[in-house]
């Protein structure tokens, strides 16, 4: 009797109109193909609901400094406390430390090239927009205008040209969209300062729209060449209603890597 | 009381878990010293308002009267206007501000804005915090 009163009180505490609970058990909306639709601008990492001006008040990284007192952020450069090292082949994780120690002047980024997956998915300084159809996803990256086109239950052509974003194809799992990336080139990172990998890269992604506002994401990436073993990530992806994607066009003003050059000449130590 | 901790716990998970990975287009921390705060006030000349970065350029009076023109580099324009920026209304040339960042790593009069003051006093972020896209504390692999 007791332990029926504790559930009572505690589903009043937790789910009265128009709470937190109230959001978070929000409904999946939905397809005509019954699959969840994922359709929204989104962002990446974050786990805060809301719109963009209420989940980015912080001082960290893209925070506008309005509420001092929200949690800190992150760059995608940065590892997040509680993440394990990356199981890179002892070779591999000597050049991972290098590029740390460099300060990641050698991140091909500063260079406008496109961020790759699952770098692109997870960073939170620009949103992406997800355009679904019962064929097809695609997903619109604002940083460096990058694109993934995803057909469902379609198989990798046996041609593919290495490329930044790879080559995705996916399906549903229940409601888990799957896609599986191949046919990278090895010019990107994938998710911190040096993290580099091989063109034989092979990414699974796995999401999960749990409710409204929240995608959770986990991705796997497979590398026999630099890898000893796959290396897993999660993290969630978060409603943006009202964000609209703008155009960035990185070749416009990138004055960056020749200030690296001018500061190196100068014989003036950026390293650690 | 059962409500409190509620909400206490809510607001310690948020905390918890709300470490958001953000792109950096380069690193700061290669650029600027994140041992050389610096805040300097004076006369915007020029603003690039531009991908990947945006530029103010100022010119800042020294305690002898000797001006120097100065540059300072904040987000891309996307990130600015999500932030309350508005290109041509919110600064423009002419106007005083005050700017608080890094000094380059070079000395020269070079900088990383982080936090703006208007002419009416208002602040705003310019640019991200010391040492951004440097890697930060930890190296994505364990050091052996």
């Amino acid at each position: 009797m007791m332990r029926a009163l504790s559930f009572i009180i505690v589903f009043a505490l937790l789910c009265s109109p128009g709470d937190l609970c109230a959001q978070t058990k929000s409904v999946v909306p939905r397809g005509p193909d019954g699959k969840p639709d994922l359709t929204g601008v989104w962002q990446g990492g974050s786990t805060i609901r809301g719109s963009w001006d209420e989940a980015n008040a912080g001082l960290g990284v893209g925070g506008s400094g309005k509420n001092p007192n929200a949690p800190t952020v992150l760059s995608s450069n940065d590892r997040p406390a509680g993440r394990e090292g990356a199981p890179y082949q002892e070779w591999a994780a000597k050049k991972v430390l290098e590029s740390f120690n460099k300060r990641g002047i050698d991140d091909p980024t500063s260079l406008c090239l496109p961020a790759g997956v699952p770098r692109s998915v997870m960073l939170g300084l620009f949103p992406q927009k997800i355009v679904q159809t019962p064929k097809e996803i695609v997903i619109l990256y604002e940083y460096m205008n990058a694109f993934r086109t995803i057909p469902l239950n379609a198989k990798h052509g046996d041609d593919l040209l290495p490329s930044y974003m790879g080559d995705s194809v996916g399906h549903w799992e229940g409601d888990t969209l799957v896609v599986d990336v191949i046919g990278f080139n090895d010019k990107t990172w994938l998710a911190g300062t040096g993290t580099f990998h091989s063109d034989q890269l092979h990414i699974t992604e796995r999401y999960t729209r749990v409710d409204k506002d929240q995608i959770n994401y986990e991705v796997t990436m497979v590398d026999p060449k630099v890898f000893t073993k796959p290396w897993t990530l999660r993290s969630t992806i978060m409603l943006r209603e009202g964000t609209r994607l703008e155009e960035y066009i990185c070749a416009e003003n990138n004055i960056d890597p020749a200030a690296y050059e001018q500061l190196l000449k100068a014989g003036v130590k950026i390293g650690r | 009381m059962a409500k409190n901790i509620f909400w206490t716990c809510a607001v310690a998970c948020t905390l918890i878990l709300s470490a958001i990975p953000v792109a950096a287009h380069h690193s700061f921390g290669a650029e600027y010293d994140a041992n050389q705060p610096i805040t300097v006030s004076g006369i915007i000349t020029k603003i690039e308002w531009t991908n990947p970065h945006s530029f103010i350029f100022m010119d800042v009076t020294d305690k002898n009267g000797k001006v120097a023109n100065w540059k300072f580099e904040g987000y891309g324009p996307g990130v600015l206007y999500r932030n309350g920026w508005k290109k041509d209304l919110t600064i423009k040339p002419g106007d005083h501000i005050t700017i608080f960042g890094w000094r380059a790593r070079d000395g020269t009069n070079w900088a990383h804005s982080r936090e703006i003051t208007l002419a009416d006093g208002k602040k705003m972020m310019f640019g991200p915090p010391a040492g951004t896209g440097d890697g930060g504390n930890t190296p994505a692999v364990e050091v052996r």
